[in-house]
């Protein structure tokens, strides 16, 4: 509220500043305007910045102005990016056309600040609207992917309305309940992009894991977009100080323009498929062997006898997936007059999974406008959009049992079709019914989607208002109030007749409320003066930011009359409600100040303190320092043809990232009665009342080089940066009396490099070639970390016989530690790589080593890149991006599940008449050779087991073994390929229609990949914090290939 | 003009930075109390139901290795069964012990200290005591001294530090209780949910954990000192009046927020009766049928050994009309096995209810078993059609029976399981509070067949046994048997007989109105039977006492307990090489399911290695979490063979103990 008072004087202040006018005396300058291809364009428009003043060029593209010294024209054209260059007598300016792969010249920086290229000593990547529409997807960050060099974009599954994760240059917290994704800002203002998982995972099944979540940031319609940048290095978000640690993505939104009003349209439609099914055998029908052979037919494995040739098998899984349906329309208007300009748009966005009765259906509006009174330009802008999914459990996650509809699919016996899956009665037809009790049977997925009903919804509204006022040409002064907030209602219904624990079995309701809500204040003050050829320019600026959650937990079980589903319908004494309240507070001060020569040389310093609610009292003010320089050496080299642009830049700067809230405290649970006791204990988390802020310390050097007139560009970066103090709540000794303790401990490093490289090949008239090639890398690891600590296990990723892990003192950041086979031993007792298996006399098999400290893999790639290629000709013009990995291990935790249970294809090996175990005696170091056969009993210790029993437990053994599902995955996707036919020509002379053209696109087409799961981009807990689960894949919903139609109608 | 308002906009800014303090001042969950506002009186019901929860899956789990339980379930089987120990089993009391309760004391008694409430500083202590003893003689090292604070990477401790440092802890205890709390401390009555806050018991209780644990040291030649503990005994309980249980109830369904069991219920419960995979041993059916030789049925056996209903026809409405109660038998694991051999460790099937007929065709090749088969179904009057060597036999409806088309299993019903249920547990909303019987569907219950009463220490509602008058006596015995001193020690032999047999009949009188109204076994035991059984020659008569008939009256009474695995561990089992006692526990041996030769490397009885002596530590929370510390103590923390490796306590002397720890 203080701040609020605050904002307001300020903005009165400004209001009664109106000084003297200082007019501008003007000099006539001249110039050209062309084309990229170098002919003259004529109309376009020529306005100084911050004036009402414009021109219009000639036929020969030649425009003459009065201007000051040092102002700055904007060049705009209908179907041409517009540009901003300073006035200069006789400047030549070259236009390109909207959509076209060339770097824009202006960015926008933190805060929105915009800058010219040249002057920046960091890296930043754009991407402008066209580029974003070439392979539209409803949530922003997938149009990023393989488009942006150190971006690293991980879908979470192909369920409708899942979302996706973005890691730029790596990870810098190892821990789950700590997030790695970039701070979104859109139009000034931090926009929430959290993936809130409500609820309680055992009794909802709401874990990350088990259903379909998605990011909030899908909650922008991407049609609104006008522009997104990249802040990808400290130095370059290092304004944001305590939210700078992971970058800043900040998305600038389409505005009107002056002049007549003018309507767009889109609409398209799509259909999606599963990209691929994992394949099951159907040869051996159900059953489990005990170790004497005798069979249990009664069974969700397949270790069952030969499916006799005339029985009926389903092929469940190949027709449980449907084809998905995507009904995406948008609308939107924009204009503007000489002092004010507006734009509108509304959006739907409706999909239905590929899994039956799941969908996804999103509702946009945008109202943004923009009036100036003189020197004062106020600015507003408003989104509201709703969004529901309606989702299914995927994987087990409800207390007692309840395995997921993808889990109950991929383990079904072929034998039977799960199409049948209710009785007559209503109830659930159970396969085994007779044997087992419903608490110890598996649902049927079909009465998992038919009967269970999961739901979330979010209701939206972000805004803000901007007021910048001019108080001289070289002094201004900002204010900005921003706005951002959400309510999502999930709703968990489990029907009664479930595999559920008893309690459970009549039925089970949960509704999550979770309101979030978002304050922010910034007032930021500008100089900008020139001395001579130094040109300086000093920002000051303060923001203030205020989180509030507001979420609740309703739940109960046992509907008293059969039918009505609700709490009202449920005995008190069964119904429970939990309230929670998250508050975060910042504020911020914040300063920048730059000088240049001539162009030629740039350095720029910024400082930033913050003070965050979230850190211990004594520990929460720290100051973000950062410096960064460029140098443009081909100012120096007058008149090279080759080289038209060439500079160098270098930058160090340190940020940090704050507490989540409330970890300075140890907490207690919800209290407990015991006959006339009521008692309290402690919560399983730790607090810490020293906790103080992450602290990244980084540098990047860089250059940027371009040749021929800019037909060729080259843009490289090398980057280091270490986080020290690292906040984890990771899960530790349970001695400590806590199985999360939160602490600030041990240091993450990153280090990579990224090449962007772009070019066009062909420029004529007719025919043009665009090709943008990024490659990066990035190499994150886990530095020191608590003494005494091996392994950093930060997350609940934890599937089949894998744990994602960070392993301290400088091993993988994005590891894994599971269990292999122990190999042979060299006369030293270690064992040597790739020599032979041991085998457990006892067992008769491998032995495996149970201990799950044996590092497995690492799931970060060793490169990744893109190929972004634009072929026009005439108005056709063909898009294809390829995603490329080279590297990264993923885990096929779905394979594991399939070996396990019998169905994998794998099992079938000779038959299952035998199999071989070969390696050396774990006790003896005697070769072993051992081959076991149906029909023969094999005597171990004094138990006898039967050849039958003995090759399950040999396919047992086998999916113990974490090796064995593990990949080093290397990729090509053609990630999307689109052709758009312009029929604007055709149109020429029509007063209504301005332009309409027609693309069709195809997502996901090709995959090209040594990974013989899935797909190998889906992760098994999308959204988890910390290092993550990218590179587990199990038991999710298939990845999709989507094909798209569209027609874009402006008027 | 312009410069007044930057000197109020200064102003401002000024207030805003002074105010920002207070404005960030937001980091304190308003919805949920902190560790520094609990109330002590709130703490200890708290630790009190969680210590309980701890020790309730240590009972279950040790009474699997001591020999009193067999269960069907893969962990606790490699404990009962194939003593192939899996560190599956490890996990449970580890993490009920150190998340749910040690930090909890950490905080009663900083925060009783701070009020002057000695009594729960001692209460705090006592609970120490009693929690990092039993983490001692299950993994021998850990976190101790730096544990329970949130230190995320604690050292362990050696047994011998840990155990020094519960005596100590019992000493300031006993000094805590005696005196008077400041004025305004929370009265212990007011917190106690055990023993009411009666400070003399509480008092006894201290000394009566001196006992035991000083007991332990019995193969010390060093450390043992049997008059001190006859001092201690002295001071400890002195009737069953004195006993501390924790009680258990059956009138709540919320369930604890880390395991999701019920948090009403006994300990024991939730462990060894929640579900249908527990059943009695042969090696304890036999103590309780069989004892000493005698051939006489204790009157505890009917109310240890579950039953169920076997004969049942159902009458116009479905309701059981008439039956017969049948006691289950012992699992054997020991002796010959026979059934488990045939069908391997984990096979023993639990049965369903039939609630229409139901047809089950059995298919036996071989001909003695065939026959004996058929022989079975006559005997028991089911109807049954003969086809060459397939049998089909008609199950009607109402029968408990087992649904598997295996002959081998067919028999299973005999091996009643010790499932007892809780309202919380049941799945049967109608079935009240005062029911406890397992009923194996609703269509079962609502015929009224039960398929297990269940056991006496292992009810939803039974007391949880803490410590006991007849314990003490049992030590007693042990201790003058030691001494050499027969006499005294057979007074306290049969007194702590007559005391458990009192405590039972005490607690069965109790149940009988309500409990008992729909379960026989939770109806006092027949007096006569009491008075005969302790004249018989199941008890040892004067003159003849061996520390044999001492050891296996207290392992019949102290049952589902961990001190059972203890005793035996100090009288290496069957090895029959401490002092001059002879074989203690006869007939506990390696049975022919045995696989563990990996996990007990010992050679032969005699060697130490071939029992199983300790757990390995918990696989993920403390050897994957904190590997570094655990190795730099224990070397052999990851060895497979680790769970034969002695604890501190259980090696004569320390040279012994730290031989064990060296690389």
């Amino acid at each position: 509220m203080r701040k609020w008072k605050l904002f307001s004087l300020i903005m009165f202040v400004m209001l009664n500043m109106i000084t003297n006018d200082l007019k501008a005396q003007g000099v006539p300058i001249s110039g050209t305007v062309l084309s990229e291809e170098g002919t003259p364009l004529a109309g376009v428009t020529v306005a100084i910045i911050g004036k009402n003043q414009a021109v219009v060029t000639d036929d020969n593209g030649k425009f003459t102005i009065n201007v000051k010294a040092g102002s700055v024209l904007e060049f705009s054209y209908v179907g041409y990016s517009a540009r901003k260059e300073k006035a200069a007598a006789g400047m030549e300016i070259h236009l390109s056309k909207e959509g076209s792969s060339q770097m824009s010249d202006v960015v926008v920086t933190a805060f929105g600040i915009k800058k010219e290229r040249k002057a920046l000593g960091y890296a930043v990547s754009d991407l402008n609207a066209a580029e974003l529409m070439k392979n539209k997807n409803t949530n922003v960050i997938n149009s990023l992917a393989g488009k942006v060099p150190g971006v690293n974009i991980t879908q979470f599954s192909g369920s409708a309305g899942a979302g996706a994760s973005i890691t730029i240059r790596g990870g810098n917290s190892t821990s789950e309940g700590r997030q790695n994704q970039p701070l979104f800002v859109i139009d000034g203002i931090i926009y929430d992009n959290s993936t809130t998982v409500t609820g309680n995972t055992g009794t909802d099944g709401l874990s990350r894991s088990n259903t379909t979540f998605s990011n909030r940031v899908m909650d922008i319609n991407p049609e609104d977009v006008e522009t997104m940048s990249v802040l990808k290095g400290a130095a370059a978000a290092a304004l944001y100080g305590s939210r700078a640690a992971d970058g800043v993505v900040i998305i600038t939104t389409k505005k009107g323009a002056e002049g007549k009003v003018s309507v767009s349209g889109t609409s398209k439609i799509a259909s999606s498929s599963a990209n691929k099914l994992p394949e099951v055998q159907t040869e051996f029908g159900p059953g489990t062997l005990s170790s004497n052979g005798v069979l249990n037919t009664a069974s969700y494995n397949s270790w069952g006898p030969k499916i006799p040739a005339d029985s009926s098998k389903y092929d469940n899984i190949g027709k449980f997936f449907q084809h998905g349906l995507v009904y995406d329309n948008n609308v939107n208007l924009s204009g503007g007059s000489k002092n004010g300009t507006f734009f509108l748009s509304g959006s739907n966005f409706k999909q239905t999974g590929i899994v039956p009765n799941t969908d996804y259906n999103k509702t946009t509006f945008r109202f943004n406008g923009e009036q100036r009174y003189n020197r004062l330009t106020v600015s507003a802008n408003v989104a509201y959009s709703i969004a529901d999914i309606d989702r299914t459990l995927t994987t087990a996650g409800l207390y007692g049992s309840g395995v997921g509809s993808m889990q109950a699919l991929y383990t079904f016996p072929t034998t039977y079709n799960i199409k049948n899956y209710l009785n007559p009665d209503g109830s659930q037809y159970r396969i085994y019914s007779g044997t087992l009790p419903l608490e110890g049977d598996i649902d049927n997925p079909y009465w998992i989607i038919n009967k269970d009903k999961l739901t979330s919804q979010t209701k939206r509204i972000t805004g803000g208002i901007n007021a910048s006022y001019k108080i001289t040409n070289w002094w201004d002064v900002n204010a900005r109030l921003g706005y951002d907030q959400y309510a999502t209602n999930d709703y968990t219904y489990i029907a009664p007749g479930s595999a559920l624990a008893p309690l459970y079995q009549s039925g089970r309701l949960s509704k999550d409320l979770y309101n979030y809500s978002y304050v922010t204040t910034t007032v930021m003050t500008n100089f900008h003066k020139t001395f001579g050829d130094f040109d300086t320019h000093l920002m000051l600026g303060t923001t203030s930011e205020n989180t509030n959650i507001v979420s609740q937990n309703h739940w109960g079980y046992n509907f008293v009359v059969p039918g009505t589903i609700s709490f009202n319908n449920i005995a008190t004494t069964n119904k429970f409600f939990t309230d929670g309240t998250t508050r975060k507070r910042l504020v911020g001060v914040y300063g920048e100040a730059g000088i240049s020569y001539k162009n030629i040389a740039f350095l720029t310093v910024t400082e930033r303190n913050d003070a965050s609610s979230t850190l211990a009292v004594q520990n929460n003010s720290y100051y973000y320092p950062s410096v960064s320089g460029s140098f443009v050496f081909t100012e120096l080299l007058h008149g090279n043809n080759i080289l038209s642009f060439g500079k160098v830049r270098g930058s160090w700067a340190r940020v940090g990232k704050d507490g989540n809230p409330y970890a300075t405290l140890t907490y207690e649970n919800p209290s407990i009665s015991i006959g006339s006791f009521t008692g309290v204990g402690n919560q399983y988390y730790a607090g810490n009342p020293n906790l103080k802020p992450e602290i990244q310390d980084s540098w990047e050097v860089g250059a940027e080089l371009r040749f021929m007139k800019n037909r060729i560009a080259l843009d490289y970066t090398y980057y280091h940066s270490q986080t020290n103090n690292q906040i984890g709540q990771p899960r530790l000794a349970q001695s400590g009396g806590f199985i999360f303790s939160t602490l600030n401990s041990g240091s993450v490093i990153n280090k990579g490099m990224e090449i962007a490289l772009s070019g066009k090949p062909i420029i004529t008239k007719d025919f043009s070639w665009d090709v943008m090639l990024n490659y990066s890398y990035n190499k994150g690891r886990l530095g020191a970390f608590i003494p005494g600590v091996a392994y950093f296990y930060p997350t609940d990723a934890q599937f089949g016989t894998i744990k994602a892990a960070s392993i301290p003192n400088g091993g993988y950041f994005l590891g894994m530690t599971g269990t292999p086979y122990y190999r042979e031993l060299d006369a030293k007792g270690n064992q040597i790589p790739n020599g032979r298996y041991q085998v457990d006399p006892t067992t008769g098999f491998y032995k495996v080593n149970t201990t799950g400290t044996a590092v497995v893999g690492n799931r970060e790639p060793d490169f990744i890149g893109g190929f972004n290629n634009t072929v026009r000709y005439k108005n056709l013009s063909l898009s294809v991006l390829f995603d490329i990995r080279k590297g990264g291990d993923i885990f096929n935790g779905t394979e594991y599940a399939l070996v396990a249970n019998g169905l994998s294809k794998k099992t079938l090996l000779n038959d299952r008449q035998s199999v071989t175990v070969t390696g050396v005696n774990s006790q003896t170091g005697a070769d072993f050779n051992q081959t076991y056969t149906v029909g023969q009993n094999y005597t171990i210790g004094s138990t006898t087991y039967s050849g039958a029993y003995m090759i399950q437990q040999y396919w047992q053994n086998y999916a113990a073994n974490s090796n064995n599902f593990i990949t080093s995955v290397n990729w090509v996707k053609v990630r999307s390929l689109s052709l758009t036919y312009d029929f604007s020509s055709i149109l020429k002379g029509s007063k209504i229609i301005r332009a309409i053209s027609a693309t069709a696109v195809g997502t996901n087409l090709f995959t090209w990949t040594n990974y013989k799961g899935m797909d190998p981009e889906v992760s098994a807990a999308g959204g988890t914090g910390g290092s993550g689960s990218q590179g587990i894949d199990y038991l999710g919903v298939p990845a999709v290939r989507t094909f798209t139609f569209g027609i874009n109608v402006s008027l | 003009m312009k410069n007044f308002k930057y000197i109020i906009l200064g102003a401002v800014l000024v207030l805003g930075s002074a105010s920002c303090k207070k404005w960030l001042a937001v980091n304190a969950d308003p919805d949920n109390p902190n560790n520094q506002s609990v109330q002590v009186q709130n703490r200890l019901p708290w630790i009190e139901h969680f210590y309980q929860y701890t020790a309730g899956v240590t009972n279950y789990r040790t009474s699997c290795q001591s020999g009193v339980y067999y269960t069907n379930s893969g962990n606790p089987n490699t404990f009962s069964t194939t003593w192939q120990c899996t560190n599956a089993n490890s996990t449970t009391s580890y993490q009920t012990w150190f998340v749910e309760v040690s930090s909890n004391l950490v905080d009663m008694y900083n925060s009783a200290k701070k009020i002057g409430a000695y009594h729960y500083m001692a209460a705090a202590d006592v609970f120490h005591a009693l929690g990092y003893m039993e983490m001692l003689d299950l993994y021998g090292e850990m976190p101790y001294t730096q544990a329970g604070t949130g230190n995320p990477s604690p050292k362990p401790d050696d047994g011998k530090t840990i155990f020094n440092g519960c005596m100590a802890k019992l000493n300031e205890a006993i000094s805590l209780l005696a005196k008077t709390q400041e004025t305004g401390a929370p009265s212990l009555a007011s917190g106690d949910l055990w023993s009411g806050g009666d400070l003399g018991k509480w008092t006894k209780m201290c000394w009566g954990l001196k006992a035991r644990y000083m007991l332990k040291l019995s193969k010390k030649t060093d450390l043992y000192n049997a008059d001190s503990i006859l001092y201690c005994l002295s001071q400890g309980p002195q009737s069953n009046a004195d006993n501390i249980v924790g009680p258990g109830f059956n009138n709540s369904t919320v369930t604890d927020y880390l395991y999701g069991d019920p948090v009403v219920t006994n300990g024991n419960f939730d462990y060894a009766a929640y579900g249908s995979s527990a059943r009695i041993s042969q090696y304890y059916y036999n103590l309780l049928t069989n004892m000493r030789g005698a051939g006489v049925i204790d009157p505890r056996m009917s109310k240890i050994v579950p039953a169920y209903m076997t004969g049942i026809q159902l009458d116009g409405s479905g309701k059981v009309a008439s039956y017969t109660w049948t006691r289950s038998i012992g699992v054997d694991s020991y002796g010959p096995s026979a059934r488990l051999v045939k069908g391997g460790a984990t096979s023993i099937v639990t049965p369903v209810y039939a609630a229409a007929n139901k047809n089950i065709k059995y298919t036996i090749n071989d001909a003695t078993d065939l026959a004996n088969f058929i022989a079975d179904q006559a005997a028991a009057g089911r109807p049954y059609t003969v086809n060459g060597n397939t049998v089909t036999v008609t199950y009607k409806a109402g029968s408990i029976y087992i649904n598997s088309t295996n002959y081998v299993y067919a028999g299973d019903t005999v091996y009643v399981n010790l499932r007892s249920s809780a309202i919380a547990t049941s799945g049967i909303p109608a079935q009240g509070q005062n029911d406890v019987n397992w009923y194996p569907s609703v269509d079962a219950f609502n015929a009224g067949a039960i398929a297990s009463t269940g056991s006496f220490q292992v009810r939803p509602v039974s007391d949880q046994e803490i410590l006991t008058y007849h314990e003490m006596n049992f030590i007693k015995a042990e201790v003058y048997m030691r001494k050499g001193d027969v006499a005294n020690a057979y007074t306290a032999y049969t007194a702590a007989i007559q005391a458990h047999m009192d405590m039972m009949q005490a607690k069965l009188t109790s149940w009988a109105g309500t409990y008992g109204l729909t379960n026989p076994d939770m109806t006092p035991m027949n007096s006569g039977d009491v008075s005969a059984y302790i004249s018989s020659t199941a008890v040892a008569p004067a003159g003849s006492l061996t520390m044999s008939d001492i050891m296996l009256q207290k392992y019949l009474a102290m049952g589902c307990s961990i001190e059972n695995w203890n005793d035996m561990r100090r009288f290496n089992f069957s090895a029959g090489n401490v002092g001059s006692f002879g074989v203690v526990y006869p007939g506990y041996q390696r049975g022919p399911l045995f696989t563990g030769t990996a996990q007990l490397t010992g050679a032969g009885p005699t060697d130490v290695r071939y029992w199983m002596r300790r757990w390995a530590l918990p696989p993920t929370y403390e050897i994957n979490y904190n590997s570094v510390n655990t190795l730099a103590l224990n070397p052999h923390a990851t060895d497979p063979n680790i769970w034969s490796m002695p604890v501190w306590w259980d090696c004569a002397t320390d040279d012994e103990y730290y031989g064990y720890l060296k690389k």
